[in-house]
Parts: structure tokens; C-alpha cells; sequence
């Protein structure tokens, strides 16, 4: 990430900045500022309002869930907790099961509402009771229902789930073989909600050991413990840094663990898994390098052909996307054109456009794009499949971040790979006939648009128009569709490369002859 | 530099001296101030002169200015060594000083000098936010709450204003990693507080309006609450952030409700008005911006929004004022109608009330219209003609209309067809009182129709181009009084202008004389739209690129046509009109130049240049003069070599005004017109030249980058004309001594090596050769102190043409003099792994040959001892001529235009007319391929098996295959 803000100022010869058109892989950006697009069961903080392990106690409290007044939740948590904090005090006789009540009393409170009282709590103190609770040698019904109150509180807010820094050493020392397994289960969700907080946190719990015992915990076959860890998993190891994702595809018997479950598991548990997979092949070039080697390919293939659950489909299509997005001579390897897979996948991701959801649509182009970035067989596989109708089609109908991705598909459709920083050579065939089913106005939309990748696609497209289409019929057809007036905008953007880029292709293509006399003399 | 009273006095009285009206002081104060900034703690002192309290405030301003100048050249200058840049950077410690004072001192400070300092927080921010500033945001964020604690809008608006200049790059730049990270810091500071404040304005305002607070308390506020909304953009452009997710509702209930509530304390006067509109317009940037981008979450609100922006449109187009507004509302619109809930506009009868209510309106001719054609026609041109309308409600409410005909476009030609149709039927009723509606159909027809190359010329369907021209525009064109209807007249040149290529050769040309006649119009608009017409009606090629107006065509209306392009910059306010003056300059490119005609034309030309010489303002009108004065000097003395004379005695006065006078704008086209005239002039040349000479040899003239290529190119045209007067008098060690200065630097390098190649091409070996030694010294420093793959590449080119010229023993000797064995070292380490990327078509033969020669020919390379090198070189002249340009050359980033470099206003622009031709040097040689394997050929005849074996030892297979290929082709033998 060296800062090299000063090259914004060089202009780079115009010729090679037109030049490489989508024709790369993109992955996507590691950093997000945008709503994780996971719905409400996978978003990252999540309240625990029935227990875990589904004792009996529990369904009792499902009758007294109504949503209280705030406020009488308030006092009743203060008092709740100060409750907790004479139990914790108190040593005589009964004590042990004094503690438990006062817990368990604290913990309905926090389970009651969807807005549990734990800024009340935290102010009453609750944290070092909770951690206090937590200690070696305590039974296993007070240590669940401290790590349940903590995982409440953990689903808090930002600063409310800092609180719990204190109380993680603890609740990773119980995830261990030698805990119970609701024990277990209930501090890994509330070490997934801290880590699902942010990278600071994270970094913090991967130093403090959480990552090996969570791992672990997920090698089993089934169980909500399974998939509990794999959630929380999947919390911590989502980066911006790296380190974790390539720290857990090491540990052994994970990438084992992975597999069968996204063969055997049902949806729920696949789901969790397979948002495991989208952050190791997103951010880890190790984790994607031993993932492609393995059979995941086909079994996350097998589950979008398979499945109809957008949950699931959404992290299975987003996983096979890293992979193909990121190490191009593995995927490459695999997907060949004329095997099986190959056609398999271009079939899903077919399945996948046509879906009513935006959010598959959208992956599905994007994982096009990135098999469309290949060689030229691949091209011609995406160019001669099913695909390409509904592409055009979605090109000049869908919404602007679909016409997006799938104008990168197209785009690669028409060039060739090529080495090094080199002008792309073109695919004349492709082109020709993409123009020919009226992709152009779709393209010289992106070029009006406000969107400065969209408006450089646009752009590179029109350039390979305007150099590419046999007869030099380039300019007139990009002057039919407007396609000047679209260039024109740029002549004063605030972003250089594209003002470059615009402005030469209006003087190359369609400059003015300033020298007119030269050829009468 | 210490800060102390010294120091504030000198720098007080010369920020002083900046802004006096007379040019000595000025210019004295600029220099020392210029000086003075190579100090370290420049930047420092003169920020704190911006805080001293007890400094005149017109000197605090200056130096705030300074310091925002000082900042942008020297906070973060290029450190490319390609681009000479010789600025002394800010260092480190003052950086940090001045990081934290600004901000403070920024918000205590006066109006006018916290513009200049939040531009100057600005420059620092685009290098140093946040990454290398991290306490600015939390300084800021923890400033905002201060400031809103205590309802201190003037702070608070200082604070959001600063804050909108450093997130702006969000709104531009690509989205990467880095840039993610940025803006997720910025996300995770400032948000809440954004919101914060947003939403305790918008109840201050609620308030302030319940209890009929005035104007005066209602405006910062408005202001704060648009400055929020520019940074919602700026924060919300790259993609939707989760917590603006999270707040939809907040935010857009006070958008909703900036759009539909109305103001009265404020918009009762046109300025409190004003404040409004500009929030209004800028919650419609947003909610665009969340059209076009997130319509999927924005969706719920769609409706309203669009419901609001129409009812507010239908209110606004009645008033001329509420411009911006009427642009943004206009977009908002057409953001939805390109957009997948395009259906908003399907409905029975809405696209005929768009069209009726907010088009139409907006497209006819108001009132300030009218104004700006008659008191800024340059403006009014600007916009009406050139594209720079984009932002215009005339212009917008046509791109409405089409935006809504991406998916009803049939509906859209019917509806304008009809339109059309009904306003030139009202026009018919009444042409006097209903002219506008003519003008409104023209404009429509012409604003509708497709763009065409060059941006000025269209096509249509919604209206038979060639009927309408002749029943619409024709009688415009042919009515007899220029002046009538002004307007009317520029909109029907505007069609003929845009249209050009659709109206048919007989039918145009039967209406140039009525072009003529229209140069003659009082207006300027008027006549600037005739000229402009002339003028690209010249350009018109048919199929096959055959221009379709020839000298032919305008010979006999050239009198006419040149006399009254020359009175109507007698008009006033055209005195420095630049449509008269390309037309002018077209004209003499094209048509046949009689010696009639010539003679007034120059005289006219010097005229206006020895008036623009006392104050060039123009500079593109002043380009168009000096063009014409190069096409006119070239194209008739060229037919009428006996004009050179008269001409001279025209010109150089003129020129040498400029020169006396350093006329610095036009120092460079003064010496490419001096260049042209020297090489049409026959030896002996006359004695005012030489005295010109004389300033090409002061290495003042040569200071200034932007006269450099034009001093090159005059000094060429010296040594090919006169070299013998050139070797005379020790003018020859002169011009070496600049060759010298210019080599020395890799942003002049460039002209050194065209100096240094004219000398060796025009000069006798015996002329030169006291100075060899001296140029090859010269040379092998900066191969030694700062080497450039372009100053290589020149070096190579240049050995060349020395070989060339004067032989390669001459070349070896002359270099081993200087350094024994040099010349070897060189070929190997320069002349060989370079010789491969020599571009363009002179340079590649002259390296083809010159090294073929060398290996042909120099006993240096034919030794024995040498037979690596010589294969080694062998394959590299093959990899040169075998292979095509773009295998064998990396694309190097070339270095920036002399023109880029700061510190100079004057820039150098090429005189297309005055430009010369390359000269081959090597014209008895037509082919160096072919040249190469003849060479080769004759040399191996006289050792027979020595050269294939080396071939085959030094020569990469591709390389042996592609020497093989040429000598079969040539029909030669390497034996």
C-alpha cells in the first residue's frame, strides 16, 4: 500500500491507458464500506434469545418473550446485575446455585427484547461479574449462562462489544476439548460477535489463540456446534489482513472438514461453511491455491445447481467466484473448456442470471467476467453458451451495478489476451457480432454514467469500436449511439485518467483537421 | 528562516509590493518573494504573518494566497528526475509545524483568508489525509462538537467546509483497497457526527421557523445543512456505506422536506432565495446520485422524491433565476427515466406534460438569455455552440428528453415533432411578436439531434433536415437586413454550421454570399456565427477525404469576403475576435493568394499584431494571428517568391518590437516566424537578421524552457541558411556553449542534441573539429552523471549522423582522443542494447545504416579481438530493421511537455504553419535493409567463412532467420 499519490499527477501516454480493457481478473476489493449483503440469519452480531443446547428450561421463556418497555428492562437489568454482583460476593452456603439464578435471571433479561438493556448492564458493572463467573473450575450451567449474558452484550454496539475484552482470554480457554459442548458452542457465538465488530478486535483474538479451537470445533460432522463455530469462524478471519484466513486453511484436517460438509450438510450448515470458503479464497492466495486443488469446485458447483435457498447460494456463487477470480493458471487448469465442470459451471451461473435475485445476478456476471478474462477458448465458451443472450439482454435492462459487471463480461468477450501493458488485440469476430445485437448503447451508457470504473469500461469498449470494427465503421457507429456527446462530458473530469482517455479517443477518432492544406501541396 | 520582526516587516512590505498597480515594485517583491521560498520555514513564517493580528489585512490576504501558492508547488513537488523540477521541498519538521497550526488558525481567521487556508488544508490533505495526518479528523470532529454546542455556525460552517474539500476525492478517483481504507476511516469518524450536526440543524431550523426567525439567523444555517449534504455525496459516491444504509430515514426525511417546504423569511429576497435553492440543489445531487447508483434501497422513496422535484420543477421554470436548481431537479429526473423504474414516465399523457410543463419552458429564450447575447457574446458562443452548456436548463431539459427516449423513443419524436410543428405554426401567425418560438424550434431540432465527429455537426430524425433548412432556415439566411432578429439569425447559422455536411454542395454555395454579407452584422454573435460557419464549411470533406469547397469555389468572393472579416473586428468588443481570426486563418490556407490580395492581408495582420504586442489578452485568438501570418508568409512567397521582401519589411518590425520589448507571451512564435522568414530568405543574408543572431546567443533568451524549442528551431534555420557567417567571429563556440547548457539537464536534452545534430549536419569537418573534444566531454558526463534511456537513444542517433557525415574513422579517432578505448566501451555498453529502440522514420535508417557501416567499415569493429562485438551489434541492427516498432519498444513514459514545467506563464505552441520538414540525411540511401545485406555481402567476399561462422555464434536463431530471409530476398550471400 506504498503511497504513491504523486503519480496521480503524471500523465501516462494516453495510448497505453486506453489500452487494457477489462481483461484482467478482478477480485473483489478486500476492504468494504457497504452493508454486508448477508441476510439476518448470517449478519455478523447476533442476539441469543433461545438457548443453544434446547434444554427444557428454555421453552418455558419463549412464552414471556414480548418486547417489554425499554425501560422497565432497564431497571430491571441495574438490579439484575447488582443481584449478580452480591451472588458473586457472597460465599456461604447455596452459593453456587445463588450465582446460577442471578445469572440466569440477568441473562432472560438480556434475551427478552430485541433491544436487550446492555448499556444499563454495562453501567451497573455487569463485565467483571460476568468474567468472574467465567473462572476455571466453575460448573457448566453458570459458565453458559455467563457466556450467554456475554453474548448478548456482545451484540451490541461498537463500544459495547469492546467491553468484553476482558472477559476473551477466558472464553477462549473454554472453547477446549475439555469443556462441554453447550459451554463451547455458547462462548464461540460470543467470540463470533466480538469478532464480527471489526479488525481490531480480531487481531486481538487471533493473538490471544481463538482461531485453533475454533477450527477444531467445526471438524465434526454435525451439530448447531459446528455451525456456530464455523460462523464465528468466519467472523474472525475476515481480514483486511490476510494472516487468519492463511493461518486456518493450515490447520489440519480443515480443508477436510470443509469439504464434507459442503458435500453431506444440510443448507443451514453449508451456509456457514461456505461463507468460511468466500473469506479464505478472498483474501488468502495460499488458502485459494489448496482450495482449487481440491474437490471444492465441484461440490460448490453441485450446491448451486442444487440448492434454491439464496443464503446458501449467495456465499457458494461468491466462493467460486474468489476461486476463478484468483490464481488464473490453477482455475485455468480446471476449467477447461470441453470438461464436464467447465460446462457445469457456465450451466449454474446461468441458473444464477436468470434468478430473480439481484445479488445472484450480479455475482453470477461478475464470476463470468472473471472466466471471460481467460483465454480465448474460454471467451468462445461464454460467447457460443446461453449466457450471452440473457447477458445482452440484462446489458440494456438491469440495474446500473449489473450492467456493470456485465459489461466487464462482454467487454472481455472481444479481446484477446495479451502480455505485459500491450494494446489488447482484438477478437474481431466477437465484437462484430456483439455490436451487431446493439451491445454499444449499453456501454456508452456506462461512459454517462457517474461511476468512474463504469465510465473507463465504457470508454475501453468504445475504443475498441471505434480501432476494431472492420471498414472503420467504428466511428460512425459510435457517433449514431451519441457516443461523442457521452465523451465530450469529460473534456474537464476531475479524474485524470479519464479525461486523458475520453479526450484522446474524440481527437484520434474524431479530431479536426487542423492542417488542412498539407495534401494540396 | 527566523521568525522576528525583521522578518515580518521585509515580508510585509513585499507582500505589499505584490499587489501594487506598477510593474517594477511588483515585480522586484515577486522575486525576492520567489527567493525567499527556497528558505526552510518559508511556509512557516509566512503563515504566521497570516496570524498576526496586527498586520493590514490586505497583506495578510496577499500572504495567505502566497502560502496556499507555496503549499501547492512545494508540499509534496515531483521527485521524477526526468522532470528537472528544481523546487526545494517542505521538510519534515516544518510540515508537522505547519500541520498544527492550520486548523486553528484556519477557524479564527476572517472570511476572505479562510477560503485561502482551507485550500491550503486542502492541498496538504490530498497528499498527507489521512495517513500521514492522523489527528486531523479527530482535531476536526472534536472542533464540530465544540462549535455545535455552542451554535457557532461560523465555525461549524468553516469545519464542514474543510471537511468537504478533503473528502472530494472520493467523488472522482477509481475504487481500489487504498482508497476503500481511506474512506472507511473517514466513514468511522465522521458520520456520526455528520449526522449529529445535520440533524440538530434541522431541528435549529424547524425551530428558527416556527418562531419567524429572520433571514440573517436562517442563512449559516442553510449553508451548514448544504455543506452536509456535499459531504453525503462525497461519503456515499464510491458505494453505499452501511451506517447512511442504516439512516436512510433520517436523512431523507429532511431531504423530502428541503424539497417541498418553502422558506418565506428567506426566499423573499433573491439572494435569501438563493441560499435555498442551492440546498434544494444539492439534496438533488443526492438523491440522483442514490437514483442512479443504489435505487434498490432508495427505491421506498422514489415516489415522493419524484413526486416532490416535479411539483417543485413546475415552479421553478417560471423563474429565470433559480438556474442550478432547475439543472439539478432537470438530472434528478432524468436519472429515472434511463433507469429500470423508467415506467414512472409511461403513464397516459406524462411525457406530453413533460414536455409541455418543463421543457418547453426551459427551452425557450429568457430574458438574460437575450442579455447575454448582447453584452458577453463570447460566453453566450461558449455555451450555445461549444458544448460548455452541459450545465445549462436549456440544454438539460433536451438531454430530459432524451434520457426519456432511451425507452420511449417514439413517443418522444412524435410529441417534439408536434411541438416543432406548433411553434413555428404560432411563429407563422405572428414572426414579430412570436420569434421566440422559431428560435425555440430551432433550438430543439438542433439540441435533439445526434453529435457527429468533431462535436459540431449532427443528425436527426425528428425533422426532414433538408425541407426544414429550406423552409425554416433559407429565409433567415436571405433576409436582407443583417441586423433584424439577431437572434433568430445565429440560431439559423448555428444550423447551417451543425448540419454542414447534410446540405448539399449547390444549395450551401448559392448561400456564401449571404455568409459574406452576415460578417457585416452588427452583432457579434452574428457575425462570429458567419465566420464560424465559413470557416467549417472549408473543412466539409466528401467520401474519400476530398475537401468539398476548394480555392476554386472562394476565389471569387476572396476581396469581399477578406475586407469584411477585417472590419468586423472594427466592431466593438471583436477586436479580438477568434472566430474571425481562424476564419482568416482557414481562408489563407486554402485559397489561391493573389498578390492583390496578399499585400492588404499582411498589412491588416501587422496592424492587429502590433496592436495585441501592447497587451496580449487573447491567447488563442493570438495563436489564430500568428498562424495566419505563417500560412500567409509560406503560401505566398512560396507562388510570389518577389513578396518576400515586401513582406519582411512588413514583419520584422513587428518582431522585433516583440523581441525589444520581451513581449513574452510571443517570444515563441516571434522566433518560429523569424526561422520561417530566415529559411526563405537567399544568401547573403541581411544585416538585421544577424543582429537577431546575436539574441540567440545570449543564454538568457534560452532560460526561459518555453522559447526553447522555438530558439532551436530559429538557430537551425541560421546554420543551414548562413553556416559560414555562423563559424565566423567565434559564434560557433557560442552556440556550442549552449548546445552545453541545454545537454546538461534531461528536460532540455533534447533541443541540446537538435542544436549539436545541426551543427554536424551543416558544417565542414574542419569548422568543427577544434570543439570535438569538448562536445564528446560534454556528452560523456551526463552518460556518466544522470542517463536517461532518452538521452541514450539521442546519443546513439547523434554518433550516427556524426559517421554519416564525416566517417567513422573520423568518429572512433575523434572520441579515443578524448578517452582512450572509449569508443569500444561504448558501442558495447550503449550503441548496441539501445540501437533496438530508436523510433521514428529518419532516425531508423540513419542508426541502420550509420551501424552497418561501423561494422563494415571500422577497423575498431573488423579486429580480431573485436568479433563478439561485431556479431553482438549484428543482431542488433537485425533485431532493428526485422522487427516491427511496437515488438522492440517498451512503452517508456515520455517525459512531460516542456510546457508543464512551472514557473513560467508562457508556453510554447508549435506554429503548425511555420513547422518544417524533416530532412533525410541520408536520401541517396533508400533502403537500409537492403543496404545492411549489400554491406554485409561485399565484406564477407573479401574473408570468405569468417562472417558466417561469427553469425551463427552471436546472433539469436529468430535474428539468424531474419538475416538469412533478407539476404534471399535481396538476392545477396553472406559467404
Amino acid at each position: 500500500m506504498a503511497d504513491d499519490g504523486l503519480a496521480h499527477h503524471r500523465r501516462d501516454p494516453i495510448k497505453s491507458s486506453v489500452g487494457n480493457v477489462a481483461a484482467q481478473r478482478r477480485r473483489q476489493n478486500a476492504v468494504t464500506v457497504g452493508k454486508e449483503r448477508r441476510e439476518s440469519l448470517v449478519r455478523a452480531k447476533r442476539l441469543c434469545r433461545v438457548g443453544t443446547s434446547g434444554d427444557s428450561e428454555v421453552s418455558i421463556d419463549n412464552d414471556m418473550m414480548i418486547d417489554e418497555e425499554q425501560s422497565i428492562l432497564e431497571t430491571q437489568a441495574s438490579s439484575a446485575v447488582e443481584e449478580l454482583k452480591s451472588a458473586v460476593v457472597y460465599q456461604g452456603k447455596g452459593a453456587m446455585q445463588k450465582r446460577v439464578s442471578a445469572l440466569r435471571e440477568l441473562r432472560r433479561i438480556l434475551s427478552r427484547s430485541e433491544f436487550p438493556p446492555i448499556e444499563a448492564s454495562l453501567k451497573a458493572g455487569a463485565i467483571s461479574f460476568l468474567v468472574q463467573c467465567l473462572s476455571f473450575g466453575s460448573p457448566d450451567e453458570q459458565l453458559l449462562e455467563a457466556a450467554w449474558c456475554l453474548t448478548n452484550i456482545a451484540a451490541g454496539k461498537q463500544e459495547e462489544t469492546k467491553a468484553l475484552l476482558p472477559a476473551l482470554p477466558l472464553l477462549i480457554a473454554h472453547l477446549g476439548e475439555k469443556s462441554s459442548l453447550p459451554v463451547a458452542e455458547q462462548c464461540a457465538w460470543a467470540l463470533g460477535n466480538v469478532a464480527g465488530e471489526g479488525d481490531e478486535l480480531r487481531n486481538i483474538m487471533l493473538s490471544q489463540g481463538a482461531l485453533p479451537p475454533l477450527a477444531r470445533m467445526m471438524m465434526p460432522n454435525k451439530g448447531s456446534t459446528v455451525r456456530t463455530a464455523a460462523w464465528a469462524l468466519s467472523n474472525l478471519i475476515k481480514g483486511p489482513d490476510p494472516k487468519a484466513a492463511t493461518e486456518l486453511i493450515r490447520v489440519d484436517g480443515v480443508v477436510e472438514a470443509i469439504l464434507r460438509h459442503l458435500k453431506k450438510a444440510d443448507e443451514e450448515l453449508a451456509t456457514e461453511v461456505a461463507w468460511v470458503v468466500v473469506y479464505l479464497s478472498a483474501l488468502s492466495n495460499i488458502a485459494t491455491s489448496i482450495l482449487v486443488k481440491s474437490d471444492v469446485l465441484q461440490l460448490l458447483v453441485e450446491r448451486l445447481a442444487t440448492s434454491n435457498s439464496l443464503q446458501l447460494l449467495i456465499p457458494v456463487l461468491r466462493s467460486l467466484g474468489n476461486l476463478v477470480a484468483g490464481d488464473s493458471n490453477t482455475s485455468c487448469a480446471i476449467l477447461v473448456p470441453g470438461h464436464e465442470i467447465t460446462d457445469r459451471v457456465i450451466e449454474v451461473l446461468v441458473k444464477c442470471l436468470k434468478s430473480e435475485h439481484r445479488v445472484l445476478k450480479k455475482e453470477a456476471a461478475w464470476v463470468l467476467s472473471n472466466i471471460a478474462a481467460g483465454s480465448v477458448e474460454h471467451k468462445q465458451l461464454i460467447y457460443s453458451s446461453k449466457a450471452l443472450a440473457l447477458l445482452l439482454r440484462l446489458l440494456s435492462t438491469a440495474p446500473f451495478d449489473i450492467r456493470k459487471e456485465v459489461a466487464y463480461v462482454l467487454g472481455n468477450l472481444c479481446v484477446a489476451p495479451t502480455q505485459g501493458d500491450a494494446k489488447p488485440n482484438l477478437i474481431q469476430e466477437h465484437l462484430v457480432s456483439l455490436i451487431g445485437r446493439g451491445c454499444l448503447p449499453g456501454f456508452i451508457d456506462l461512459v454517462r454514467s457517474a461511476d468512474p470504473e463504469a465510465a473507463r469500461l465504457g470508454l475501453q469498449f468504445m475504443e475498441l469500436v471505434l480501432r476494431g470494427m472492420p471498414n472503420g465503421e467504428g466511428p460512425k457507429l459510435v457517433e449514431l449511439e451519441d457516443g461523442i456527446d457521452a465523451m465530450e462530458r469529460f473534456q474537464f473530469h476531475e479524474n485524470e485518467d479519464l479525461r486523458n482517455m475520453a479526450n484522446g479517443l474524440v481527437d484520434k477518432y474524431f479530431g479536426e483537421d487542423y492542417g488542412l492544406d498539407v495534401s494540396t501541396e | 528562516m527566523e521568525w522576528n520582526s525583521e522578518t515580518l516587516q521585509n515580508l510585509s512590505q513585499c507582500f505589499f509590493h505584490t499587489l501594487s498597480p506598477a510593474p517594477e515594485p511588483r515585480r522586484a517583491a515577486e522575486k525576492s518573494l520567489a527567493e525567499a521560498a527556497d528558505n526552510p520555514n518559508y511556509g512557516l513564517v509566512v503563515l504566521r504573518l497570516v496570524a498576526e493580528q496586527t498586520v493590514d489585512d490586505q497583506i495578510r490576504h496577499a500572504a495567505a494566497v502566497n502560502f496556499k501558492n507555496h503549499l501547492r508547488y512545494r508540499w509534496a513537488p515531483s521527485s521524477d528526475s526526468n522532470s528537472g523540477s528544481t523546487l526545494v521541498p517542505i521538510l519534515d519538521p516544518e510540515k508537522e509545524q505547519i500541520k498544527a497550526l492550520i486548523v486553528t488558525l484556519m477557524l479564527s481567521s476572517t472570511p476572505r483568508i479562510q477560503s485561502q487556508l482551507s485550500e491550503a488544508l486542502a492541498v496538504i490533505g490530498k497528499h498527507d489525509f489521512p495517513k500521514s495526518w492522523p489527528t486531523l479528523l479527530p482535531e476536526l470532529v472534536a472542533n464540530l462538537r465544540a462549535a455545535s454546542q455552542s451554535n457557532d455556525y461560523v465555525s461549524i460552517n468553516g469545519i464542514l467546509g474543510t471537511a468537504n474539500s478533503i473528502f472530494k476525492k472520493f467523488r472522482y478517483q477509481y475504487k481500489t483497497n487504498d482508497l476503500l481504507l481511506d474512506l472507511k476511516y473517514c466513514l468511522d469518524n465522521f458520520c456520526v457526527p455528520l449526522l449529529e450536526i445535520f440533524l440538530q440543524t434541522a431541528a435549529l431550523i424547524d425551530y428558527t421557523v416556527s418562531i419567524g426567525g429572520s433571514a440573517a439567523t436562517l442563512k449559516p444555517l442553510f449553508e451548514s445543512q448544504r455543506l452536509c449534504c456535499r459531504i453525503f455525496y462525497s461519503l456515499n459516491f464510491q458505494e453505499l456505506p452501511e451506517f447512511f444504509e442504516d439512516h436512510m430515514k433520517e436523512w431523507m426525511g429532511e431531504f423530502k422536506k428541503y424539497l417541498t417546504t418553502s422558506y418565506p423569511a428567506l426566499e423573499s429576497s433573491s439572494d435569501g432565495l438563493g441560499v435555498v435553492d442551492e440546498l434544494k440543489a444539492a439534496v438533488c445531487e443526492n438523491i440522483s446520485l442514490y437514483m442512479e447508483k443504489n435505487e434498490e434501497e432508495f427505491q421506498g422513496y422514489l415516489n415522493d422524491f419524484a413526486f416532490a422535484v416535479w411539483t417543485l420543477l413546475g415552479n421553478v421554470s417560471q423563474f429565470s433565476s433559480r438556474d442550478r436548481l432547475a439543472v439539478t431537479a432537470i438530472k434528478f429526473l432524468t436519472t429515472v427515466s434511463t433507469s429500470v423504474h423508467h415506467t414512472l414516465f409511461s403513464g397516459e399523457g406524462v411525457i406530453p406534460q413533460i414536455c409541455q410543463s418543463i421543457v418547453i419552458p426551459n427551452v425557450r429564450l429568457r430574458d438574460e438569455d437575450e442579455e447575454l447575447f448582447e453584452m458577453n457574446f463570447v460566453e453566450f458562443i461558449r455555451r450555445d455552440m461549444e458544448g460548455s452548456d452541459i450545465d445549462t436548463r436549456r440544454r438539460i431539459a433536451c438531454e430530459l428528453l432524451k434520457g426519456i427516449a432511451t425507452n420511449y423513443k417514439q413517443k418522444v419524436t412524435e410529441i417534439v415533432s408536434v411541438q416543432i410543428q406548433n411553434l413555428l405554426r404560432s411563429f407563422a401567425a405572428n414572426p414579430v411578436g412570436n420569434w421566440k418560438d422559431k428560435d425555440c424550434a430551432i433550438y430543439l431540432v438542433v439540441s435533439l439531434a445526434t453529435k457527429k465527429a468533431g462535436g459540431t455537426s449532427v443528425s436527426t430524425d425528428l425533422v426532414d433536415v433538408q425541407s426544414f433548412f429550406t423552409s425554416v432556415i433559407v429565409p433567415e439566411l436571405q433576409s436582407q437586413d443583417v441586423n433584424a432578429f439577431p437572434m433568430l439569425k445565429a440560431g439559423a447559422l448555428k444550423f447551417f454550421t451543425m448540419f454542414r455536411t447534410q446540405i448539399p454542395k449547390p444549395l450551401a454555395f448559392q448561400l456564401f454570399p449571404d455568409l459574406v454579407r452576415f460578417l457585416g452584422a452588427e452583432s457579434n454573435v452574428v457575425h462570429s456565427y458567419a465566420a464560424s460557419c465559413i470557416e467549417k464549411l472549408l473543412l466539409v470533406k466528401d467520401e474519400g477525404g476530398r475537401a468539398r469547397y476548394e480555392s476554386a469555389d472562394i476565389t471569387p468572393y476572396l476581396p469581399v469576403l477578406m475586407t469584411n472579416l477585417f472590419n468586423a473586428m472594427k466592431f466593438p468588443e471583436s477586436e479580438e475576435n477568434q472566430y474571425l481570426m481562424k476564419c482568416i486563418m482557414r481562408i489563407l490556407g486554402v485559397a489561391e493568394i493573389s498578390t492583390e490580395v496578399a499585400g492588404p492581408c499582411i498589412s491588416g495582420l501587422t496592424t492587429i499584431l502590433n496592436e495585441v504586442c501592447k497587451n496580449p489578452k487573447n491567447p488563442i485568438f493570438n495563436h489564430y494571428l500568428f498562424e495566419s501570418v505563417a500560412v500567409l508568409v509560406r503560401r505566398a512567397c512560396q507562388r510570389d517568391p518577389s513578396l518576400i521582401s515586401p513582406f519582411e519589411t512588413s514583419i520584422l518590425p513587428s518582431l522585433q518590437m516583440i523581441l525589444q520589448n520581451d513581449v513574452t507571451e510571443f517570444l515563441p512564435y516571434a522566433f518560429q516566424l523569424l526561422a520561417q522568414l530566415v529559411e526563405l530568405n537567399r544568401p547573403p543574408i541581411a544585416p538585421n537578421y544577424m543582429e537577431i543572431f546575436k539574441i540567440l546567443l545570449i543564454p538568457e533568451s534560452w532560460k526561459r524552457s518555453s522559447n526553447v524549442p522555438a530558439l532551436v528551431r530559429l538557430l537551425q534555420a541560421f546554420l543551414q541558411k548562413v553556416p559560414h557567417e555562423i563559424s565566423q567571429e567565434g559564434r560557433l563556440a557560442q552556440v556550442l556553449g549552449i548546445f552545453n547548457m541545454l545537454v546538461a539537464s534531461p528536460t532540455s536534452d533534447d533541443q541540446g542534441f537538435y542544436v549539436l545534430n545541426t551543427v554536424i549536419d551543416n558544417l565542414e569537418y574542419g569548422v568543427i573539429a577544434p570543439y570535438v573534444a569538448h562536445i564528446w566531454n560534454a556528452l560523456f558526463v551526463r552518460l556518466q552523471n544522470n542517463r536517461t534511456v532518452k538521452f541514450v537513444k539521442n546519443f546513439v542517433i547523434f554518433m550516427s549522423l556524426f559517421l554519416v557525415k564525416h566517417n567513422s574513422t573520423t568518429l572512433v579517432d575523434s572520441m579515443n582522443a578524448v578517452q582512450p578505448a572509449i569508443f569500444r566501451t561504448i558501442v558495447e555498453q550503449f550503441w548496441i542494447p539501445n540501437l533496438k529502440l530508436i523510433t521514428g522514420a529518419i532516425e531508423f535508417k540513419l542508426t541502420a545504416v550509420a551501424s552497418t557501416r561501423l561494422i563494415c567499415e571500422s577497423p575498431v569493429l573488423l579486429d580480431a579481438s573485436a568479433v563478439e562485438v561485431w556479431g553482438k551489434m549484428l543482431d542488433s541492427i537485425v533485431t532493428l530493421i526485422s522487427r516491427p516498432e511496437e515488438d522492440r519498444v517498451d512503452e517508456e513514459p515520455e517525459m512531460p511537455d516542456i510546457a508543464e514545467n512551472v514557473g513560467y506563464t508562457a508556453t510554447f505552441i508549435n506554429l503548425y504553419n511555420a513547422g518544417k520538414k524533416e530532412e533525410d540525411p541520408l536520401k541517396d540511401i533508400k533502403d537500409p535493409k537492403e543496404f545492411l545485406v549489400a554491406s554485409l555481402a561485399r565484406i564477407s567476399a573479401t574473408s570468405p567463412g569468417r562472417f558466417p561462422q561469427i553469425i551463427n555464434e552471436n546472433l539469436e536463431s529468430a535474428n539468424r532467420e531474419a538475416l538469412l530471409k533478407l539476404c534471399s530476398s535481396y538476392n545477396c550471400a553472406i559467404i
